[in-house]
């Protein structure tokens, strides 16, 4: 739950008195042109970049006052953060020591996530599908309760984006919450129960999907309208 | 905490770099000694003549010493790295209390400095101590206060990696990083150390500080005595280290 969130870097305003709530059992979908704010909106939730006014919370707490933050927020912010000289399955074990955590749950998200052959090699020869699948592998590490997830599918293939869905859908139907953005807006309509729209750091839009989309040409063309219009001074 | 260290240790051994600076301390050990010992008995030698407490300091402090500023790279290195490679997002979201992760990254590095110390001294006197007594002369681990001097040099060099953790929190990136270290241990402080009308100042700064700690004596440089040495290098490794954490705790991880 984001509330009144806001974020200044220098003169920039990136994130603007933003507030709303991605429910437990749904899929919310996070939409915004490049530059809206989405990302640093996400990284104030994890308690990454320091709110200058208002609060984002993950069941009523800041991240940073979660008594076991990896099994309340699985958060995958981009397709980087590994050591190149690192094993993926080594990476794995690290945060499973910091978490406390078994070390074999690191070979069973590895194998949830499609990665078992790819474990014991350098995260340096990894393709860009193959560290976002280790991204999502780290935030599943502590089977947490909501998911929080940056442009998840970015660098997916087909069948991967299939796989994300499923792993999605399935996290929120088990009464888990799902937050994640995306520029794809198909792939959006095809998964996200509800949706919300910013722009320029503020919010235009939040509700069901199938109430934005009612008697208009599709999410693109709504989309597209709340966005280009609110651009307008 | 222990868990943390834990994990501190494994982003430390799960990559190689610790491997090659404790190889490169090794080779500068072995190296200095081979070179200080083989020319000692001609004229310009490294050291005082190593019959005496202070050729012999010299030895073992410049010798293993060298681990130090190796082992305040591995330090910054593994700090500020989690920067450059993006893994601090990861490390703050296991671990969202900063404060926590910081110490247990400066307590892994200050034990890592220790280790390097270590291995450091045990190759220093392996080689010293059999070749000094093969050209007669006497030299023990009890004699001339050598031991604590090596014990010196593990305390410095520990101090030395509590430094290069501290300040690679504080800047927060790695080749600004380990090129301000390199550039202040081998080229500002040496020059500034040998302006004789400034060494009633300059012996206080933190390198100067090392030296007077483990009494690695070079000509024309006043030293601190080793308490007094040690005491002052501990203080500038423990403000690096504290501002280094202060800063953690207020940056944004983007």
């Amino acid at each position: 739950m984001l509330s009144g969130l806001t974020k200044r870097f220098g003169r920039v305003t990136a994130v603007d008195g933003l507030s709303f709530t991605a429910a437990p059992g749904l899929v919310t979908g996070f939409l915004g042109p490049n530059g809206a704010g989405k990302t640093t909106a996400l990284r104030m939730l994890a308690g990454l970049v320091i709110p200058d006014a208002g609060t984002a919370t993950i069941g009523g707490h800041r991240y940073a006052a979660l008594a076991l933050p990896g099994r309340q927020a699985g958060v995958v912010l981009e397709a980087a953060g590994f050591h190149p000289a690192r094993t993926g399955r080594d990476h794995l074990r690290v945060y499973c020591t910091a978490s406390g955590y078994p070390l074999r749950r690191a070979d069973e998200v590895l194998e949830a996530c499609g990665l078992s052959a790819a474990g014991r090699r350098k995260v340096r020869g990894y393709s860009l599908g193959m560290r976002q699948r280790l991204a999502l592998a780290t935030a599943l590490l502590g089977d947490p309760a909501a998911l929080v997830l940056d442009e998840p599918a970015n660098g997916l293939d087909p069948a991967g984006i299939a796989w994300l869905r499923g792993l999605l859908r399935e996290h929120a139907r088990s009464g888990g919450t799902v937050l994640y953005s995306s520029h794809v807006l198909a792939e959006v309509e095809q998964i996200a129960d509800h949706v919300v729209i910013m722009n320029r750091g503020r919010l235009v839009r939040h509700g069901p999907l199938t109430e934005l989309t009612s008697g208009q040409g599709g999410l693109e063309h709504v989309f597209l309208a709340l966005t280009t219009e609110e651009a307008q001074p | 905490m222990p868990r943390l260290i834990r994990a501190e240790f494994r982003k430390l051994v799960t990559t190689r770099l610790w491997l090659w600076l404790l190889l490169a301390s090794a080779a500068w050990t072995a190296g200095y000694n081979a070179l200080a010992i083989g020319l000692s008995q001609r004229s310009g030698s490294l050291t005082p003549p190593l019959s005496t407490a202070a050729g012999q300091h010299a030895l073992f402090a410049i010798g293993a010493g060298g681990a130090g500023p190796l082992a305040a790279i591995l330090a910054a290195a593994g700090v500020a790295g989690e920067y450059r490679h993006r893994t601090a997002a990861a490390t703050f979201l296991a671990t969202p209390r900063r404060a926590r992760v910081i110490t247990a990254k400066l307590i892994t590095y200050l034990l890592a400095g220790a280790g390097y110390a270590l291995v450091c001294c045990a190759i220093n006197v392996a080689i010293a101590l059999p070749w000094l007594a093969a050209m007669g002369i006497p030299v023990s681990l009890a004699g001339h206060g050598n031991l604590a001097v090596l014990g010196a040099i593990i305390i410095s060099t520990a101090l030395f990696a509590l430094t290069g953790a501290g300040l690679g929190a504080l800047l927060g990136s790695e080749v600004p990083t380990i090129a301000g270290l390199l550039l202040y241990l081998y080229v500002a402080e040496p020059l500034i150390s040998h302006v004789a009308p400034l060494q009633a100042w300059t012996r206080y700064l933190p390198g100067v500080a090392a030296d007077g700690l483990t009494q690695a004596a070079q000509a024309g440089v006043r030293l601190l005595a080793p308490w007094l040495g040690g005491v002052v290098f501990a203080a500038w490794a423990l403000a690096v280290a504290a501002a280094g954490l202060r800063c953690t705790m207020r940056r944004d991880i983007t």
